[in-house]
């Protein structure tokens, strides 16, 4: 094979000075040459350099056929392999043996279900639990929803449009200001453990309810005070659900005709209910 | 390892070839050029411009001074592989399936196909060396017809002498012919025998690297076997799940490399998983699958082995060529039962 020695490239500058090759008393060679960078400062670079000349022996036909010109569709193309016709591919592996069929099972095997747990952990994700599955087949459906929403309901006060996650909540599914949902549609509320209390004193609000006349009944399901729309004061009576009808029936025996607030309670089933 | 892409074709590959040396590659392909490469660097060194149609077969001489190609557009063309000059045409009947240079370079043989009325042929000319190599005789020294108790050949390849002629035919039969006087020796029923298939042509005809004594058939029912030449006796039988389009067999190691996959037509309508577009390295001798080889995306219709042994060059019905080089591993590759015999034979001796 014919070899030429490339020339260095910063020759063609006139104004830098010519490289300055010296040989080494090891047979390598320096090269000493200047060449201008981006900023127009003159940079040196020594490079050392060892020539070893690479015999290879090839059949006199193939090193002629080397020298052929190209013609066709590669004519007046430059020398090398041109890009668009000749890439190199992705590696491929040959792994020769018998039991090739069974080793290519087995990473075809390993392959799926790492493909498989990335699908898993990057993509599924509970919105109840928060764990790897969809949030239809979450195993703490029933019991953590109701959690989720409770959770939910204390952020909400200073943005009433808005929930803590950020999304939009219909209004009629909002919290009121007492933390309690008011649901607007009576057909479907179920009115069973609820009473009505009226002749209330206009003081008494939902936290008093709560707190003081009905805390013997164990904890309220919703207690609403009916206010004026306008000043928001109270019209004197209040909607109060139980969690059971049985404590219902004990707080109607025990406190109706009975004073709170200066003035006598009258606790009655609310009209619907037959 | 590491392949070399060569996209020079435009549509499909029809035959693959490397010259004596293996430093060229020759392709054909259904897009009317043939291109010639390095392949050391899979620089295209040109390519042959001509042909009206697709070409089906492409083959060089000897010393790769000459390549002849059989295309559809009815002609077969004479090329001197310097300049890429064509230097001849032979006008013929039906379109050419098939060329092959005799290892002697004096003849050179082309399968015309069995259509438009015409009876498939084999016909050999005489090649004229003298003077810049136009001078050629445009009618055939030989034409060998089809026989009456035979279907078409398919392919066609010359035995090491240059005497004969093995031509692999549509029912599935390889039959051997007097190349000088176009006379019927004898023939034997290598494919559809061995399992239920229907179509059974044979698709590719390869020789022995080393002195052509034996060859290899692959075919369209799923199969490939290596038959002895001088007797026809079939040798081995290589089993694949797919029709096969190509055979080949490996010098310096004994494998054959199958090449094939679901027919072409079938391609769109399935997975590329399912298609099968793997070569596939056999055993020669033990007849096992021994290993694969991904990457293309369509059938393989094309395989040659580097006459050194160093690597494989595969043509696909997808346009691209894949030009790969063994790795160490594989020429480490032995059987269990060979290492034994080669670590008993050299602790005798």
């Amino acid at each position: 094979m014919s070899s030429s020695v490339i020339k260095s490239w910063a020759d063609a500058e006139d104004e830098i000075p010519s490289p300055e090759v010296t040989t080494n008393p090891d047979g390598t060679k320096t090269v000493i040459s200047y060449r201008l960078n981006t900023k127009g400062q003159k940079v040196k670079i020594t490079q050392k350099i060892r020539e070893v000349k690479v015999k290879e022996k090839v059949h006199p036909l193939i090193a002629q056929r080397k020298n052929w010109k190209k013609y066709g569709k590669e004519k007046n193309t430059p020398p090398g392999p041109d890009t668009r016709t000749t890439q190199l591919g992705e590696k491929v592996d040959l792994k020769l043996g018998t039991s090739w069929k069974e080793i290519e099972k087995q990473e075809e095997e390993t392959k799926a279900e790492q493909s498989a747990q990335l699908v898993s952990t990057q993509r599924i994700k509970c919105r109840t639990c928060g764990g790897d599955h969809f949030t239809s087949k979450c195993p703490f459906k029933d019991t953590l929803i109701g959690e989720a929403n409770s959770a939910s309901s204390t952020p909400e006060l200073a943005e009433p449009g808005l929930s803590s996650t950020g999304k939009y909540v219909p209004r009629h599914l909002r919290k009121d200001a007492t933390g309690n949902t008011v649901a607007r549609d009576p057909g479907s509320r179920d009115d069973s453990n609820t009473l009505k209390v009226s002749q209330l004193n206009s003081i008494v609000d939902e936290d008093m309810l709560r707190n003081e006349l009905f805390t013997k009944y164990g904890p309220l399901q919703r207690a609403i005070v009916v206010r004026n729309r306008e000043t928001g004061e109270s019209r004197g009576f209040a909607y109060v659900t139980f969690m059971s009808e049985h404590r219902a029936e004990e707080a109607l025996r025990d406190l109706n005709g009975k004073g709170y607030h200066s003035l006598i309670l009258h606790l009655e089933w609310p009209k619907k209910r037959k | 390892m590491r392949p070399i892409k060569l996209m020079g074709h435009e549509r499909s590959l029809t035959q693959v070839k490397f010259n004596r040396e293996g430093d060229l590659i020759f392709s054909v392909a259904k897009d009317s050029t043939a291109s010639i490469w390095y392949s050391s660097n899979g620089e295209r060194l040109g390519t042959l411009e001509g042909h009206l149609g697709t070409i089906w077969s492409i083959d060089m001489d000897s010393e790769t001074k000459l390549c002849a190609t059989g295309s559809a557009d009815l002609t077969i063309r004479l090329w001197k592989v310097e300049t890429g000059e064509c230097v001849f045409t032979w006008e013929m009947p039906s379109p050419v399936r098939r060329v092959a240079f005799a290892p002697d370079d004096s003849r050179l043989l082309a399968v015309t196909d069995q259509v438009m009325g015409r009876t498939g042929t084999i016909s050999v000319f005489n090649i004229n060396y003298g003077g810049d190599y136009t001078q050629q005789e445009q009618e055939p020294e030989v034409v060998i017809e089809t026989r009456t108790d035979s279907k078409k050949v398919t392919v066609a390849g010359w035995t090491a002498n240059s005497e004969y002629i093995i031509a692999g035919h549509e029912d599935g039969s390889v039959s051997k012919y007097n190349s000088k006087t176009g006379e019927f020796i004898q023939s034997v029923q290598a494919h559809g025998i061995h399992n239920e298939e229907k179509v059974v042509s044979i698709s590719d005809i390869q020789f022995a690297p080393e002195d052509g004594s034996y060859l290899i058939t692959s075919s369209k029912d799923k199969c490939a076997a290596l038959i002895d030449v001088e007797s026809l006796e079939i040798l081995k039988v290589y089993k694949a799940d797919a029709p096969m389009n190509t055979a080949a067999i490996t010098p310096v190691k004994d494998f054959v490399i199958l090449g094939g996959g679901q027919e072409a037509r079938n391609v769109t309508t399935t997975a590329e998983s399912q298609g099968k577009f793997e070569a596939r390295f056999y055993h020669k001798i033990f007849v096992d699958e021994i290993g694969r080889v991904k990457g293309h995306f369509g059938p393989l219709n094309s395989i040659a082995v580097h006459p050194d042994g160093t690597g494989y060059a595969s043509g696909g019905e997808d346009g691209f060529i894949r030009l790969h080089y063994y790795d160490k591993s594989y020429f480490e590759f032995e059987y269990d039962t060979e290492r034994t015999e080669r670590a008993i034979a050299s602790g005798t001796t």
